[in-house]
């Protein structure tokens, strides 16, 4: 029954013609949508046009992603054994809990785009200051997310490791780093697009290199057409980056059992 | 020393049971056991018993009596309040010991890991060495008919066959005291029969001593050779009754016994359930 086989055929296709028809139907939108309201080219150029300037800027635009890139991916890395670190330390020392908890939850409230200029300031207009904004901005969800972790473990499975008389390593390695990945991989989810929005945030400060720069550039020159490609440039980094976090993340599977 | 009835009562049937010799120290020996929860709650009030190797004694009583907390003072999870004393294999309970394995109502398995990873997780903690790890296992695998489940995770499996591994981790310790805290709880009554005909199985050709905790007034008394009875909060020792259907059981011919029918309709009316 050919109909059935390709009923069959286009229900596991369906993960990919749903995202795909989303981002067909808003393409068309862009294309037509600008001359349907009569907006103005400088305010939204069509879709093609943007198109066109992506694929002529493309040596550009593909070396300051790659300097933004690093920048993300340098501060990421910095905010994932950072996080890790301050998390397993507030949770096993009580004392650092107390003395440390209040600060971290004081920090995180602060607009961190605040400190752009001071830190552009402090570590200079090349990429280290980038870094450090990438940085601040994935730290806290992954230290959060960790302790959140590390403190849900089924008390039931404590009390099980504790009959068993397991060292508190072996409880810490087989038992409450497990239990604690799923939530754990949820805050590098978070902050993974937090990194980049730190890195572009920088550029914007003050900066030489980088697809933030060139969205302030093409900005000064009213080039709206060569903004929109830097954001999709900006979008596609940060995309590659989630579907990176997320095929490691897929080895975390027993959330939730 | 306990309390006189208790202590005459054990020490004349210990002679009789299975050869044990009075004078070596008890499986589990309660001093006047007492527990008090911060804020003055009294969950156990002055318990004394004796249980001797190899047999099989439950404890019933209604719920929120105390009965798991008495069961994590045996295993020394737990302490109890000065003055009282739990006393395993002669030696004072402090901390959990290798030679005591407790399997709780939750199965307590680790979902991100195998049935034959979760069965070595004990036998790992209590630095046993691999070899012995690998041939253990295949042989608790095999007993309890979970060799094919044996790379599965626990969430594939039934709630029977996941509170079989969890029995499973403990067989492998070999240990001399098995401390059950309602395992079968949270089972249909299918499952539950059939599991309970197959621990007995088990603890005829082991011999070890088992500890059971359990609300189920007829699973008590098809296992046991005792049941102690306990009161409502604070917990204590009722009743201390010596269970007379014959070994070997099997679940229908002992629960059609007479003795059967009347040590139920005994501990209903002592529960106030009849």
């Amino acid at each position: 029954m050919p109909s059935c086989a390709s009923a069959g055929l286009i229900a596991r296709l369906r993960p990919v013609i749903d995202p795909a028809l989303a981002f067909i139907l808003l393409a068309v939108l862009w294309e037509y949508g600008a001359a349907l309201f009569h907006l103005k080219a400088y305010l939204l150029p069509p879709l093609s046009k943007v198109l066109a300037t992506l694929w002529d800027n493309r040596g550009t635009l593909l070396s300051e992603s790659l300097v933004t890139l690093q920048e993300v991916a340098l501060g990421y890395l910095a905010a994932l054994a950072g996080g890790l670190l301050l998390g397993l330390l507030i949770f096993a020392m009580a004392t650092a809990r107390r003395a440390l908890y209040p600060a971290i939850v004081l920090f995180q409230g602060l607009p961190k785009i605040a400190l752009a200029p001071l830190l552009v300031v402090w570590f200079g207009i090349g990429p280290l200051s980038k870094v450090v904004m990438a940085f601040l901005f994935a730290f806290f969800p992954i230290v959060i997310s960790t302790l959140g972790g590390l403190a849900s473990t089924p008390l039931n499975l404590v009390e099980h490791f504790q009959a068993i008389g397991a060292s508190p390593w072996m409880s810490f390695r087989r038992l409450r780093l497990p239990s604690a990945l799923p939530s754990i991989v949820d805050g590098c989810r978070m902050a993974a697009p937090l990194a980049v929005i730190g890195a572009i945030a920088g550029e914007f400060v003050g900066a030489e290199q980088g697809l933030g720069t060139v969205v302030l550039m093409a900005n000064a020159n009213a080039r709206t057409d060569l903004l929109f490609a830097s954001l999709i440039a900006i979008s596609i980094l940060a995309g590659l980056l989630y579907c990176l976090i997320e095929l490691i993340a897929r080895r975390v599977w027993w959330r939730g059992l | 020393m306990a309390s006189e009835p208790t202590t005459r009562d054990v020490t004349e049937r210990s002679t009789s049971h299975r050869g044990g010799v009075a004078s070596e120290p008890a499986a589990i020996e309660a001093t006047e056991v007492s527990k008090t929860y911060p804020g003055d709650v009294r969950a156990l009030d002055r318990l004394s018993f004796r249980i001797e190797r190899s047999e099989f004694v439950s404890v019933l009583g209604p719920s929120g009596c105390g009965k798991s907390t008495l069961l994590r003072i045996v295993a020394g999870l737990h302490a109890a309040d000065a003055g009282g004393a739990i006393h395993v294999l002669g030696e004072p309970t402090t901390r959990p010991r290798p030679q005591t394995g407790i399997v709780f109502q939750k199965d307590n398995l680790l979902p991100w890991l195998t049935v034959r990873a979760n069965l070595r997780l004990a036998a790992e903690a209590q630095d046993m060495p691999r070899v012995l790890i690998e041939a253990r296992s295949a042989e608790v695998l095999a007993t309890l008919g979970l060799s094919t489940f044996a790379e599965r995770y626990p969430h594939e499996l039934s709630g029977g066959m996941r509170q079989r591994a969890a029995f499973g981790q403990m067989l492998l310790l070999h240990p001399d005291i098995l401390l059950l805290d309602e395992p079968f709880g949270a089972l249909d009554a299918l499952t539950r029969d059939r599991l309970n005909v197959e621990l007995l199985r088990l603890w005829q050709v082991r011999q070890q001593t088992v500890l059971l905790i359990t609300h189920s007034i007829a699973e008590a008394v098809f296992l046991s050779d005792r049941v102690l009875v306990m009161s409502e909060r604070p917990g204590r020792i009722i009743a201390d009754l010596k269970i007379r259907c014959a070994r070997p059981r099997d679940p229908q011919s002992t629960r059609a016994s007479p003795e059967f029918t009347a040590h139920v309709l005994e501990l209903s009316r002592m529960m106030g359930v009849v």
